[in-house]
């Protein structure tokens, strides 16, 4: 088990220390230089030369390389000449925005696959089981950003049901005094209904959008486990004792099929995280991914670096936890035994 | 070949399946004879017409300029047809052969490449696409390697797997108990057996090319204004998408939607078919 844990570790390790290299070597590569891009085309050779000391591009590259990654860990991450403020604090102002969408969009992805998955495996319906795998492929196949611009334009301009591309509340409505961050969450706190209810109604749309990715991959997974699970005699067994069918299903189809989907924790936070560059800027979204894209389009690659720095780190984390959780809760993974081997 | 036709019929036989052929097929049609059935320019700009809904003259409008969409939809089809096809053909043969090496000689190669793919897989893969684009001076070409690069990985690992499976299997140790050398073991006993897998792999991934494309499309990193690629024709049909021009946008996304939808069952359908205990599913 400890080995096990720090074999991953050791491999995490490696994997955000290339994911360091690749974003360092990535600022490197860009064409020009980047102390003129900040200090503007009107200014002197001086001025460029003593904002390219300052930037430390003089030093030889494995100094930029230490300073890099020793700035990125300490919390200092640059300056973004198209906002005129520090990453830091650009991040900081927004990245609740987006925890609060993934929160959500993850929930509306995890309570749908189960449903839908067991919709499809329950009965044995062909039809039903037909529809729910087109909802899968549909889900695969369509970009977020295409999903998020159909449900505004049928349930926001022609039914009129949900509010349009205004960001997190209705121009109106003022943001609830802040504690977490998260808009549902603070005007619970502040006993403010009216505000919770806005913010939620905004918040559907889009996490229904970036969930609608990661749902059809989860439903997939889970449809086929359970598929395979319902075949094994353990089921048999307490059918033929007698136990209904929705219990079995639930008590011991359900828990062994739904094992494996923890593994597929990263690939979620993946889509979220990927899903959130492509969603926020349809919906208005004032999250990090709307300011990655606005970043990407005005080339402040401070900002874009890291991001990508980010994201790879918080995907080696959570696989890594999601293995080390999965070594916790199956005991074939316990003790060393192959997974397969049944 | 009675077998082959079962097959066949497993994989195209049932009523969704044919309707994504079908669906596939339409567009496959559009991209290749687009031009000399529909003779309209897609670059060519006519104020004139700007924003006029879908009509005869032009069955799927016009845009903010008045081009006309439905030659770019074909233009659209042709360019993400093509770079999907060829991100997944390269990436699957740059993949298969890093697999092939790496299964085959084993050690200290096998470790070394095998700790490279699992740096390429600590960025989420349109995270990755994105920096290797931005690296690279963003365009269409510079999107394509992105993809081609998130895609190895996923290659090398299925192929390096079935490579261990099938390298211990008798009729290879039989070659080695012959005398056989390794290149000859490689290339005339590993390598056509796991040859089989690889066009469902490369139809699974491409899929998963062309959506991509339309994403670092979409971001502004892939074909840049005004090549009509899909996803660039969705950033230009976003903002006159809610204001009544949803055809500019519509499209495109259907385009995207239909292809991957379709090649990924088909895909799936295959493997089903070719692999039925899923050992080389994706994930």
């Amino acid at each position: 088990m400890a080995r096990h844990f720090f074999n991953r570790l050791g491999g995490s390790l490696a994997a955000i220390f290339g994911a360091s290299i690749v974003a360092f070597i990535l600022l490197r590569m860009l064409p020009g230089n980047p102390a003129k891009t900040i200090v503007g085309p009107f200014a002197t050779d001086d001025i460029v030369q003593r904002q390219y000391e300052a930037m430390g591009l003089d030093q030889p590259l494995y100094v930029q390389y230490w300073r890099f990654v020793s700035d990125f860990f300490q919390g200092d991450w640059g300056y973004s000449y198209s906002i005129g403020n520090t990453v830091n604090a650009e991040f900081a102002a927004r990245l609740p925005a987006t925890i609060e969408l993934g929160l959500y969009a993850f929930v509306f992805a995890f309570t749908g696959a189960v449903v839908f998955a067991l919709l499809s495996t329950y009965r044995r319906r062909a039809s039903v089981d037909g529809l729910v795998q087109g909802t899968a492929f549909l889900g695969l196949g369509t970009p977020p950003f295409f999903v998020g611009l159909l449900g505004l334009l049928l349930l926001s301009s022609w039914l009129g049901v949900l509010p349009g591309p205004e960001g997190r509340l209705s121009p109106a409505t003022v943001p609830p005094p802040e504690v977490t961050g998260l808009y549902t969450v603070d005007s619970v706190i502040a006993g403010q209904p009216a505000t919770l209810w806005d913010a939620f109604v905004h918040l559907l749309l889009p996490a229904f959008t970036l969930a609608f990715a990661a749902y059809a991959f989860l439903v997939r997974l889970l449809r086929a486990n359970l598929l395979e699970v319902s075949r094994e005699q353990f089921l048999v067994v307490s059918r033929s004792k007698g136990v209904s069918r929705w219990t079995s299903f639930r008590r011991h189809a359900l828990p062994n099929a739904l094992l494996p989907t923890i593994t597929a924790g990263g690939l979620i936070l993946a889509q979220l995280v990927s899903g959130s560059v492509l969603v926020e800027g349809v919906f208005n979204w004032p999250g990090v991914g709307q300011s990655v894209a606005t970043a990407i389009v005005s080339k402040d690659f401070a900002i874009v670096q890291t991001f990508i720095l980010l994201a790879a780190v918080a995907y080696v984390v959570v696989n890594l936890a999601v293995d080390t959780l999965y070594g916790v809760i199956d005991p074939r993974v316990r003790s060393g035994a192959s997974v397969g081997s049944r | 070949m009675p077998a082959f036709g079962r097959a066949w019929n497993r994989v195209f036989g049932n009523a969704a399946s044919a309707v994504a052929v079908i669906l596939l097929a339409i567009i496959v049609l559009l991209a290749v004879l687009g031009p000399v059935i529909w003779t309209k320019d897609p670059l060519t700009v006519d104020l004139a017409a700007k924003l006029e809904a879908p009509s005869l003259q032009h069955p799927m409008g016009t845009d903010n300029v008045g081009r006309d969409v439905f030659a770019r939809f074909n233009e659209g089809a042709r360019i993400s047809l093509l770079t999907g096809l060829l991100a997944a053909l390269i990436g699957g043969v740059l993949g298969g052969l890093i697999g092939l090496v790496s299964g085959s000689l084993g050690g200290f190669t096998d470790s070394g490449l095998m700790r490279c793919m699992d740096a390429l897989v600590a960025f989420p893969p349109l995270v990755l696409a994105m920096a290797v684009t931005v690296g690279l001076g963003v365009g269409l070409k510079a999107a394509a390697i992105g993809i081609i690069l998130t895609s190895i990985p996923y290659y090398s690992r299925i192929v390096r797997a079935d490579v261990l499976r099938v390298r211990s299997l008798n009729f290879v140790e039989a070659g080695v108990a012959l005398g056989a050398t390794r290149r000859r073991l490689i290339l005339r006993h590993i390598l056509p057996n796991v040859l089989g897998t690889t066009p469902v792999l490369v139809a699974a991934n491409f899929g998963y090319a062309i959506l991509t494309l339309a994403a670092l499309g979409f971001v502004g990193l892939g074909a840049q204004i005004p090549t009509p690629e899909w996803g660039t024709m969705i950033t230009e049909g976003q903002q006159f998408f809610l204001t009544g021009s949803w055809w500019i946008a519509l499209f495109p996304g259907l385009g995207v939607l239909i292809v991957v939808a379709a090649t990924s069952m088909l895909a799936d359908r295959a493997r089903d078919v070719f692999d039925p205990r899923g050992e080389f599913a994706r994930g």
